[in-house]
C-alpha cells in the first residue's frame, strides 16, 4: 500500500496559484459538509456529524477530505477506486451517481451509504466527489449481536443510483422496503446527493477559473508538499524497529477471551513501515472491520505523528508509509464475517502504534485513551404516537492520554470520530421517553502521572416508558495504559438499575436488547486517559488543585501521587516529602 | 425635559485600537466624525478625546449611542468576575464537557474550551423539570438559600443559573434567582431563560455564564460612563448597541451585557443597510477588513440576516453564545496577516497576524515577518508618506527587504510578484468567507452589491469583488468610522425566542398565539419603558421549523396573517420555500415540526436625513488629484502611473476610471484598471467592477 514518490510530469504551477487552489479545494469539501449537515434528517449526521465528504482524482486518490471521521481517511478513496474498477472509467458518464454500502469495500458497516459523483470538464473525467454518511437504520437484526453480514441489514453492491441524471427508482424502492425508518433514510440520501452535487459544482468552478491543467498540476504539487512534510517528520524519528501489544476485552460471544493487537513499526530514514500481520484474526462477533480500515489504522496513526495539521487531508501525506496488512485479520475481515461494530477495535490498534513509537519519540506520542464511542442504542415504542423509535444517545466522550508535557484532555470523543458532537439532553428528552439523571465527570478515572490523563464521564438514563438498550462497549477490562511510568486509567463500563437497585457487576460492557421498564435506568461509563511519567513527580500544587476541583480524590492524591493534604486542602509539605521519598 | 438646543445624536464605537465617533446634528443636518486611540482601563477618556477632537459638546446631545468591545474583550482576555454557576442536580459538568467534539481530528495536542467557572464553583441544585415543563422533582429552596449564603461568604461577585428545560418552564430559575438576590445583595445574578428560551443546555449555560462573567465589569463601566456623560452636561438618553445591531437602553445593557458582544461589527452592517436603503439596493454584503480579521454580513431584501447563536473564540475552543446576533462570518485575514513559505515551496498567508504590535514590517516597530500591509506598500497601494494622513511614516525599504528574503527568494520569485501573490491569496481567502455567508443561505453573491469599509477593506474591495463575480462595490463616505456611523441608523430592538416542539399539523393555534403575544407584550413593555418614543412599533414573527424526523431547524419568517387565519398550509408553504432556497431541496409532502417561536419587536427611530456632498463636474476638480504614482496591477503586468485622488475633495457627480487610488485619512481605495468610479450625491464611491478576472 505504499505509493512511490511521484515525479510530476506536469509543468510546475506558480506557488501563488497552488496556494489559491489549495484554499479552494478545502472550501469545496467544507461546503459539501455544510450542505450535508444542514439537510440531513438524523441526529447522527446533524448533531453527531458522523459522516465524511471528499474530493478525489480521476483515479480515486484523495485530494481533500472534509473534517469528519478520521477513520474514514482510507475508506472513501478505496470505495471510489472500487467503483472505478467495477465500471471502468469508460462506463462512468456525466450525471451518474454511484452508490454502495458494501461493508468489505468501505471497510466499515452497512450503515455507511457512500455516494460518488464523477466530475466532467469539457467531456473529460477529471475527478470525483464522494459522501459517506451514517444512516440510523439499514435493516437487519435490531439490537442483537450478529455473526454474519447477512443479519446486519440490506447490502447494496456497487451500482448506479443515478444514470445520466436519471434516478434509479427501483433501487430507491428496494432500499425503502428494507430499512425500518424509510423517510429518514431517504431524507439522508437526499442530503448526501446535495453534498456530492455541491462538490461537483464547486470543483468545476475552480477548474473553470484556473484551468484544468493548472488545477491538476496544483493538486500534484499539494500532494508533493504534504509528502515532503511527512518525510521530514519521519526522518526525525530514530531508525529502529518498535513493537507493542495490547488487548481487547472480547468479541461479545466468547466473553472474557482477550483479543490480541500486536503491531510492529520499522523506521528507516524518511520512511516508515507499519506491519499489522499480528493483529488478531477475524472474530465471530461483529467487531470486524475491512481491509481499508486496517490500512486507515496505520495511516491515521502516521498522520497524527507526522502531518497532523496539514490541510487539506490528501494522499501525498501517506507516500512515505508502507503498511503490511494481510487479509483475514480483525481489521481486514472477509465476507461474511460480521462488521456492525467496525469502529471499536481499530482505535486500539492506533493507540498501540503510538505506544510502540513512544520510546522513540516520547515528545510526540500519547498515552492510551478510552478508545470507544460509548454509544448505547435504544429502541422502543413511543408512548406519544405508538411508533417505533430508534436512537443512539452519545457519544459520551471520554478521557484522552497524557503527553510528555501536558495533561490529557477530559471527556472528548474518541479517535474514530473527529468533529462529532454529543446529543443535548433537552433535545433527547423532548423527542424520546427518556430522562437523563446525570451526565458528569468521573472522579479518579484518569491515569496518574507527572502529567495525568484526561477524565472519563458517566451518564445515567432513566426509562420513562419501556425501551430496550444495547451496548457494544469494549475496553472495560483492558484499560487505557500510561507511558513512561504513568498509570493506567479507569476502563469503560455500564450498569443496569432495576427497581432502584444497580445489578451486580456485569462480565463485560456488552448487553443486547436489555428491556428496561418505566423507572429503570442504564448507566454508561467512559474511561479516562493513561498518565505520562511518574506520578510522584507531578507538581504537588497541581495535585492539590485537582483535589480541590474534585478531579482527583484526597485518597488517590495520597496513594498515587504521594501528596498529603491537610484539612483545608493545603499541601502538607513534610508528609508529602516523606510519602514521595518512600516511593 | 430636553433642552431645546439638544440636537445631537452621538454615536461612539470603541474598537480594539481606536474609538470612533459619528455625530448627527438634527438642527443643521450635518454629520461629523472623530477618531482617537482607545484608552484601555479608562475607556471614557478615549470617548472624551474623540468628542473633543471633533468639537462635539455632550450637553447638546439628546441621544448617546454606544458600542464597545469591552464585553468581548472581558471574555477573551478572561478578566471577568469571580463567578459561580448553579445548575440542575446531576449536570454540573456539562459546562465543562461541552459537545465533546474534536475538530482538529489528527492533532494529538488538541485542546477544548476552558470554562469561565472552575468546577469547584459549579453547584448542583436539587430540582428537576421534564421536557414538557412539568415537575419531576421540586426545588429545594432551603438548599439554594444555603448556597447563596456560602457564595456570599466566598466573595462571589456573579452567579449564573441554568436549570434544565427552563425554556419551557422558567419558574424554578426565577425562584433560584430571587433567593440568590435576597441572600447575595449586590451580586450580579443571571438566569439562563432571561437570555435564551431555546433548548440546548450547553449552549444556554455557556450564554448565562458568559453574561454573569462579564456582567459586573460591563455594568460598572456603563455606570461610569453614565456618570461621565452626566458630568459633561448630557441630559439625553443613553442606548447601547446589541449584537443584532438594535439599540436597547443602558439599563437593559447593564443586565444583558452579553448582548453587546458584537455591537461594533453589527452596527457596521446596519450602516450598510442604511446606505443601500438610500440607494434602493435590496441585496448587499457588508464587508469589513481590519488588521487581524475580515468580516462579512449579508443584507437580503433590505434586511440583515441574523443567526440564533455564535461561537466566541476559535472553533475548537469556543464558548457558544445562544442569542440572536447579526450573522457575521469572520476569516483570519487582515492587514497584519503574515506571509510565510512552508515546506514544499508553498506560500501561506495568515492566520498568524502581526497584530498592531509589532505590526507589519513597514510600521518600523520591530516586525520582521512580511504581511499583507507590507505587500500593499510595495505595490504602491499604500504610501510611505501619506499613511493615516501622513501622521505615521511607513518604511518601504524594510518591507521590501523582509519580503525579498523571506518570501520572494525562497520561492524564486521577484519581490513584486511575491507581493502580488500574497495579496492574491489573501483576496481568495476573503472571497471564500463572503461566498460562505451567501451560499450557506442559498443566495447568489454575484447579484449583490458589496459595501466595503474598515481600514483595510477598500484596498482589496475591487479584487475581492472580481473573485466572487460581484459587479458593484460601494465605498461609503468615511469607511474608517463606519460602525459609529451605522449606529446613527439603529432602531430599538428586542428579540425573543421560545422552544415549543410542536407538530405543525396538530398545532394548537391558541397556545401558539398566546406565546407570541406574550413575547410581543414583553417587547412592547420594554420599549414603552424607555424614554424615547419611536416613530413606529414593528412586530416580526418567525418560527424555527424542520421536517418531522429532521434534527436541524431553519428560521422561517411568517406573516402575522398566517396565525390570524390559522393557515397551516400557508405556514408549511413558507417553510418549504425557505428550505428550497437554502438547501436546494424541499419535501412538500412531508409533515413539519415547529421547534421554536421567535419574535422581534422594533421601535423605529427617526433616521438622519440623507447626507449630501457638494456637487461637481464629471471631471474631478484639479485640486482633488494629489499626484500620479506608480502602482502595480497584475492585469497591466507592471507598475503603471496611477492618479491619486483625495477623497475629501471629490464631489458628487465626479467620474473617473481605474487605475486610480483614492486616499483619505483612515483608508485607501484601490480602483483597478477596467473599473469605473462614480461619486454619488451622498459621497459614496460607487465602483463598477471591470469584467476581467485576472
Amino acid at each position: 500500500m505504499s505509493t512511490p514518490s511521484q515525479v510530476s510530469q506536469v509543468p510546475t504551477v506558480d506557488p501563488v496559484i497552488v496556494e489559491i487552489i489549495r484554499n479552494g479545494l478545502f472550501a469545496v469539501t467544507e461546503e459539501m459538509k455544510t450542505n450535508l449537515m444542514r439537510t440531513a434528517y438524523n441526529l447522527i449526521i446533524y448533531e453527531a456529524l458522523d459522516f465524511t465528504v471528499g474530493l478525489f482524482t480521476r483515479d480515486g486518490d484523495t485530494v481533500s477530505i472534509g473534517l469528519g471521521l478520521p477513520m474514514f481517511i482510507r475508506g472513501m478513496s478505496e470505495t471510489v477506486k472500487a467503483k472505478i474498477r467495477h465500471f471502468g472509467h469508460e462506463n462512468i458518464h456525466p450525471g451518474d451517481i454511484l452508490v454502495t454500502n458494501d461493508a468489505y469495500t468501505t471497510g466499515s458497516h452497512l450503515n455507511h451509504f457512500t455516494f460518488t459523483m464523477p466530475v466532467f470538464h469539457e467531456g473529460e473525467l477529471i475527478g470525483f466527489t464522494c459522501c459517506m454518511a451514517h444512516w440510523l437504520d439499514v435493516g437487519g437484526s435490531l439490537g442483537q449481536i450478529t455473526t454474519d453480514i447477512f443479519s446486519e441489514g440490506i447490502q447494496i453492491p456497487i451500482v448506479k443510483y443515478q444514470r445520466a441524471g436519471q434516478v434509479n427508482q427501483d433501487l430507491v424502492d428496494i432500499i425503502a422496503m428494507n430499512v425500518r425508518l424509510p423517510e429518514r433514510a431517504l431524507g439522508d440520501l437526499r442530503a448526501q446527493i446535495t453534498a456530492v452535487t455541491t462538490g461537483e459544482r464547486r470543483f468545476l468552478e475552480l477548474v473553470q477559473r484556473y484551468g484544468n491543467d493548472a488545477v491538476q498540476a496544483a493538486i500534484l504539487q499539494i500532494m508533493d508538499a504534504s509528502e515532503a512534510l511527512a518525510r521530514q517528520n519521519t526522518l526525525s524519528i530514530p531508525d529502529g524497529v518498535y513493537e507493542a501489544e495490547s488487548f481487547m476485552d472480547d468479541d461479545g460471544l466468547e466473553v472474557g477471551k482477550r483479543i490480541p493487537i500486536r503491531v510492529k513499526v520499522t523506521v528507516r530514514g524518511d520512511e516508515m513501515e507499519i506491519d499489522l500481520s499480528d493483529v488478531s484474526r477475524q472474530v465471530k462477533g461483529f467487531y470486524n472491520s475491512g481491509f481499508t480500515t486496517g490500512i486507515a489504522c496505520a495511516q491515521v496513526a502516521y498522520k497524527c505523528l507526522t502531518t497532523p495539521t496539514d490541510y487539506p487531508v490528501n494522499d501525498g501525506s501517506f507516500r512515505p508509509l508502507k503498511v503490511i496488512m494481510p487479509m483475514g485479520t480483525v481489521i481486514s475481515a472477509e465476507r461474511p464475517y460480521p462488521m456492525r461494530v467496525w469502529m471499536t477495535f481499530p482505535m486500539t490498534v492506533i493507540d498501540t502504534i503510538f505506544k510502540a513509537l513512544a520510546p522513540a519519540i516520547p515528545d510526540r506520542s500519547i498515552a492510551g485513551h478510552h478508545a470507544d464511542l460509548v454509544f448505547p442504542n435504544i429502541h422502543g415504542i413511543s408512548p406519544e404516537d405508538g411508533r417505533l423509535f430508534i436512537v443512539g444517545i452519545g457519544p459520551l466522550g471520554g478521557g484522552w492520554g497524557a503527553k510528555s508535557r501536558e495533561d490529557g484532555v477530559s471527556v472528548t470523543v474518541c479517535i474514530n470520530d473527529g468533529d462529532t458532537h454529543n446529543s443535548p439532553t433537552e433535545q433527547l428528552e423532548a423527542k424520546y421517553p427518556v430522562l437523563v439523571e446525570r451526565y458528569a465527570i468521573r472522579q479518579d478515572s484518569a491515569g496518574a502521572g507527572e502529567f495525568r490523563g484526561g477524565l472519563g464521564a458517566e451518564m445515567v438514563v432513566q426509562a420513562l416508558s419501556p425501551f430496550s438498550v444495547t451496548t457494544r462497549i469494549d475496553r472495560m477490562h483492558c484499560k487505557p495504559w500510561g507511558l513512561e511510568g504513568g498509570g493506567e486509567a479507569a476502563g469503560n463500563g455500564i450498569g443496569i438499575r432495576r427497581q432502584g437497585v444497580w445489578e451486580a457487576s456485569l462480565p463485560n460492557a456488552k448487553i443486547f436488547n436489555v428491556r428496561l421498564e418505566r423507572g429503570d435506568a442504564y448507566k454508561m461509563l467512559s474511561g479516562g486517559g493513561g498518565g505520562f511519567g511518574n506520578p510522584l513527580h507531578r507538581d504537588a500544587q497541581k495535585v492539590a488543585e485537582d483535589v480541590q476541583e474534585g478531579y482527583v480524590s484526597r485518597e488517590a492524591a495520597e496513594r498515587l501521587y504521594g501528596v498529603v493534604l491537610d484539612a483545608q486542602g493545603q499541601i502538607d509539605e513534610a508528609a508529602t516529602a516523606r510519602r514521595r521519598q518512600a516511593g | 425635559m430636553q433642552p431645546t438646543h439638544a440636537s445631537l445624536r452621538i454615536a461612539v464605537d470603541i474598537g480594539g485600537t481606536f474609538t470612533d465617533m459619528a455625530c448627527f446634528d438634527e438642527a443643521t443636518g450635518q454629520i461629523s466624525f472623530g477618531k482617537a486611540l482607545s484608552t484601555h482601563g479608562h475607556l471614557h477618556e478615549g470617548i472624551q478625546n474623540t468628542l473633543d477632537g471633533a468639537g462635539v459638546d455632550l450637553s447638546r446631545g439628546y441621544l448617546f449611542l454606544h458600542g464597545s468591545t469591552i464585553a468581548i474583550n472581558t471574555l477573551l482576555e478572561r478578566n471577568g468576575a469571580n463567578t459561580a454557576l448553579l445548575i440542575t442536580e446531576g449536570f454540573r459538568d456539562i459546562y465543562e464537557i461541552g459537545r465533546v467534539n474534536r475538530p482538529d481530528a489528527y492533532n494529538l495536542f488538541f485542546s477544548k474550551h476552558v470554562p469561565l467557572v472552575p468546577r469547584s464553583q459549579r453547584h448542583e441544585v436539587s430540582e428537576r423539570l421534564r421536557a414538557d415543563g412539568s415537575l419531576h422533582k421540586p426545588l429545594d429552596e432551603a438548599q439554594v438559600r444555603a448556597l447563596g449564603r456560602q457564595l456570599r461568604s466566598q466573595h462571589i461577585e456573579a452567579v449564573a443559573v441554568l436549570l434544565l428545560h427552563s425554556y419551557r418552564n422558567p419558574e424554578h430559575e426565577r425562584r433560584v434567582k430571587a433567593i440568590l438576590q435576597e441572600e447575595m445583595p449586590g451580586a450580579f445574578v443571571c438566569a439562563s431563560h432571561e437570555l435564551s428560551q431555546e433548548y440546548r443546555e450547553f449552549e444556554r449555560v455557556s450564554t448565562a455564564v458568559a453574561n454573569a462573567y462579564v456582567g459586573p465589569r460591563v455594568s460598572a463601566y456603563l455606570g461610569e460612563l453614565e456618570t461621565h456623560l452626566a458630568d459633561k452636561g448630557f441630559v439625553g438618553d443613553f442606548y447601547a448597541v446589541q449584537s443584532t445591531g438594535g439599540l436597547f437602553p443602558v439599563a437593559h445593557a447593564k443586565r444583558d451585557c452579553v448582548r453587546m458582544l458584537e455591537s461594533g461589527p453589527a452596527a457596521g452592517v446596519i450602516g450598510a443597510q442604511a446606505i443601500c436603503a438610500q440607494l434602493g439596493l435590496p441585496d448587499s454584503i457588508a464587508f469589513d477588513m481590519g488588521g487581524t480579521t475580515a468580516k462579512a454580513g449579508v443584507i437580503s431584501e433590505g434586511r440583515p440576516l441574523t443567526t440564533g447563536s455564535a461561537l466566541i473564540g476559535g472553533y475548537e475552543k469556543a464558548l457558544p453564545i445562544q442569542i440572536p446576533m447579526m450573522d457575521i462570518f469572520e476569516v483570519g485575514t487582515g492587514g497584519g496577516s503574515i506571509a510565510r513559505v512552508a515546506l514544499g515551496q508553498s506560500l501561506r498567508v495568515g492566520p498568524r497576524s502581526a497584530g498592531s504590535m509589532p505590526g507589519p514590517v513597514c510600521y518600523g516597530r520591530g516586525g520582521e515577518e512580511p504581511t499583507v500591509t507590507d505587500a500593499n506598500l510595495i505595490l504602491g497601494r499604500l504610501d510611505e508618506h501619506h499613511f493615516l494622513g501622513g501622521e505615521m511614516p511607513l518604511y518601504l525599504a524594510r518591507a521590501r527587504e523582509a519580503l525579498q528574503t523571506r518570501v520572494a527568494d525562497p520561492l524564486g520569485l521577484d519581490v513584486t510578484r511575491a507581493a502580488d501573490g500574497i495579496l492574491r491569496i489573501a483576496v481568495t481567502q476573503m472571497s471564500h468567507a463572503v461566498k460562505a455567508v451567501t451560499t450557506e443561505r442559498g443566495l447568489d453573491a454575484g447579484s449583490f452589491t458589496m459595501v466595503v469599509y474598515g481600514g483595510a477593506g477598500p484596498l482589496h474591495a475591487s479584487a475581492i469583488a472580481r473573485e466572487i463575480g460581484i459587479r458593484k462595490v460601494l465605498i461609503p463616505h468615511a469607511p474608517g468610522y463606519f460602525s459609529a456611523y451605522g449606529m446613527l441608523f439603529s432602531d430599538l430592538r428586542y428579540d425573543f425566542v421560545r422552544s415549543v416542539f410542536r407538530r405543525l399539523d396538530s398545532l394548537p393555534f391558541d397556545e401558539i398565539e398566546a406565546i407570541y403575544q406574550a413575547m410581543e407584550d414583553e417587547g412592547r413593555a420594554a420599549i414603552a419603558a424607555s424614554q424615547i418614543r419611536p416613530d413606529e412599533l414593528v412586530f416580526e414573527r418567525a418560527a424555527d421549523m424542520r421536517y418531522v424526523g429532521q434534527e436541524h431547524a431553519v428560521t422561517v419568517d411568517l406573516p402575522q396573517q398566517s396565525f390570524v387565519q390559522r393557515d397551516r398550509a400557508g405556514i408549511k408553504q413558507h417553510f418549504d420555500q425557505v428550505h428550497q432556497v437554502r438547501y436546494g431541496t424541499s419535501a412538500p409532502a412531508e409533515p413539519a415540526d415547529i421547534v421554536s417561536l421567535r419574535v422581534t419587536v422594533m421601535g423605529r427611530m427617526k433616521k438622519p436625513p440623507r447626507h449630501e456632498v457638494a456637487s461637481g463636474q464629471a471631471q474631478p476638480d484639479a485640486n482633488a488629484l494629489r499626484a500620479h504614482k506608480p502602482v502595480y496591477f497584475r492585469s497591466a503586468g507592471d507598475y503603471v502611473p496611477t492618479p491619486v485622488y483625495r477623497r475629501e475633495l471629490l464631489k458628487s457627480g465626479n467620474v473617473f476610471e481605474g487605475p486610480a487610488l483614492v486616499e483619505e485619512h483612515a483608508s485607501t481605495t484601490v480602483v483597478q484598471p477596467g473599473d469605473a468610479v462614480l461619486v454619488d450625491a451622498f459621497g459614496n464611491l460607487q465602483i463598477s467592477i471591470g469584467s476581467d478576472r485576472t
